[in-house]
């Protein structure tokens, strides 16, 4: 770049000898230094902006526009001509329109009447196209990720069943009946704040911003919907404005969006707490709880509690009856044991006695035998002693010891003993017995003789 | 509920509807279980009641039919200055 404005004019001035003034330059007439500003702008690199186009209007030559995105906005002039030969259809350049346009810095310098004015003179403009809108989202979306704004509302609890929801759509569209129809299916039937807004325009992106502020303000809000239905990212532009999406993601209430159809993808959708692809599936995420369901589910664990609580009770109560009656028949099983064992051992003793007997029997008699076989040894001797004396005895009694001591029996003739004088005399003949022999005699009766 | 009948209550209120929900699965599984013990069993029988009762009176609520209203129209009635009596 050359000289600034104020170097050439102090260049001229020091060629007409007037002096500058001890601290700064000039003073300089305004005339010559706006045309001297107009040179410098028009010195500087042309170049392309893209932004939205705010605020047309035209004059018989010149078309007039803002562009401007969210950290700021250039005034710009077109002439027509330029404009006719951009080919841009009828109407395309309008409010809200993401444009690229090409050109550098001017300035008019005005005139006697006419007021001057800084512009940048487009001398091309055409429709951002999906892929510079595109580049511009990425940017953006690679600096909010990288602040940590992605995470902010997702870190934030859901309820389950919020009872009041706000919702920030366009006033006249098919996505507010799309929510109403998604939360009534849910069985829903809490309160909507509604709070309406431009969805495409360049006041969309901070009317947005403003309701959902209002409503996250209101404490019976548990859960915002941002929704709007399907267009071209250059529509949805406004959902990827930059001052409305570190708004979203600094708030404290759970925000929802669904924006445009399931391929669209604005940078709300990122900072937000749930991107959904329709607003019936933002209303299943604002509302995560299908009351229908939850009421069958919840008659179903009253029913199962009730079960429980009975069902304890009856095992229960069947459990002591089995314990109550548990001493009766641990006694009846005592007693059938003890019965058994004294059968058991009655018998044992029985063969006990038997065996015991029969041993004893065994023993007995062999006890006996012996006993009988001493006692019989002795019996024996005693006997034979007994004979022994007896028949000393009977020998002492023997006629013949008699005999042997001198004496002699008389007998008859048969050989019976005559034990008397009368039966001797009696007898024809008789015998006398001596010890070494007999001797036959003949009694002497008196008379005879 | 009567003062008795609080004082014989043995849970407090639920925070919210998915806290009493996660604390009735958890009853529901130990009573499944039949590791509790009877006075157990009753005692948890009674929170599940309360905790049914609790997301039910939840559920009432919005259970109502679905109420629209407008944040403009809100925010003019907190505006207003309110009515002479």
């Amino acid at each position: 770049m050359g000289q600034t404005v104020e170097e050439s004019l102090n260049q001229e001035a020091s060629a007409q000898g007037t002096s500058a003034g001890p601290q700064l330059p000039g003073p300089f007439a305004v005339g010559r230094y706006a045309r001297k500003l107009q040179e410098e702008m028009r010195k500087r690199a042309r170049v392309q902006l893209i932004g939205e186009v705010t605020g047309v209007s035209r004059s018989k030559v010149q078309a007039y526009f803002e562009l401007r995105d969210g950290e700021g906005a250039v005034p710009c002039a077109i002439w027509l001509n330029d404009l006719e030969k951009a080919g841009l259809s009828d109407g395309a350049l309008r409010d809200g329109a993401e444009v690229v346009i090409s050109g550098g810095p001017d300035y008019y310098p005005g005139g006697g009447q006419a007021s001057p004015s800084f512009s940048f003179r487009a001398t091309h403009v055409r429709l951002a196209g999906e892929g510079d809108l595109i580049a511009r989202l990425e940017a953006l979306r690679k600096q909010l990720r990288a602040e940590g704004l992605f995470e902010l509302q997702k870190q934030l609890a859901r309820p389950l069943l919020p009872k009041t929801i706000g919702v920030v759509t366009a006033e006249r569209g098919a996505a507010r009946r799309d929510l109403l129809a998604g939360l009534e299916r849910r069985g829903w039937g809490g309160s909507v704040v509604w709070a309406f807004a431009p969805v495409q325009d360049r006041h969309a992106a901070p009317a947005i911003g403003l309701a959902l502020q209002d409503l996250a303000a209101r404490p019976e809000v548990e859960a915002i919907v941002v929704t709007r239905g399907g267009g071209s990212l250059a529509d949805l532009w406004a959902f990827c404005d930059e001052t409305l999406c570190r708004t979203v993601a600094m708030l404290r209430v759970p925000v929802v969006s669904a924006v445009g159809h399931e391929r669209d993808s604005t940078l709300i959708d990122d900072v937000a707490a749930v991107a959904c692809s329709t607003p019936t599936h933002a209303a299943e995420a604002a509302v995560p709880l299908d009351c229908l369901a939850a009421r069958g589910s919840l008659e179903r664990c009253a029913l199962a509690l009730r079960r429980a609580g009975e069902g304890a009770i009856d095992a229960r109560s069947r459990h002591l009856g089995a314990l109550a009656r548990g001493p009766a028949r641990a006694l009846q099983r005592q007693r059938s044991d003890l019965n058994q064992k004294i059968r058991e051992i009655r018998a044992a003793t029985e063969r006990g006695v038997a065996d015991r007997a029969s041993f004893q029997r065994r023993i007995g008699t062999v006890v006996l035998e012996r006993a009988r076989r001493r006692a019989l040894g002795a019996d024996m001797e005693r006997r034979r002693e007994g004979l022994k004396r007896a028949a000393v005895a009977l020998r002492a009694h023997e006629p013949e010891r008699t005999l042997e001591r001198g004496y002699a029996l008389v007998e008859g003739e048969g050989g019976e003993p005559l034990t008397s004088a009368a039966e001797a005399g009696a007898a024809e003949r008789i015998s006398l017995r001596f010890s070494d022999g007999r001797v036959r005699a003949k009694p002497e009766r008196d008379g005879e003789a | 509920m009567d003062a008795s009948e609080q004082s014989q209550s043995v849970t407090a209120k639920p925070d919210s509807y998915e806290a009493a929900v996660e604390r009735l699965e958890e009853i529901i599984d130990r009573l499944d279980s039949g590791q509790a013990g009877l006075r157990e069993t009753l005692d948890l029988c009674k929170e599940g009641k309360e905790l049914v009762g609790y997301c039910a009176a939840e559920l009432d609520e919005v259970g109502e039919g679905l109420k629209e209203l407008n944040l403009d129209a809100l925010a003019a009635r907190l505006d207003s200055p309110p009515e002479a009596a």
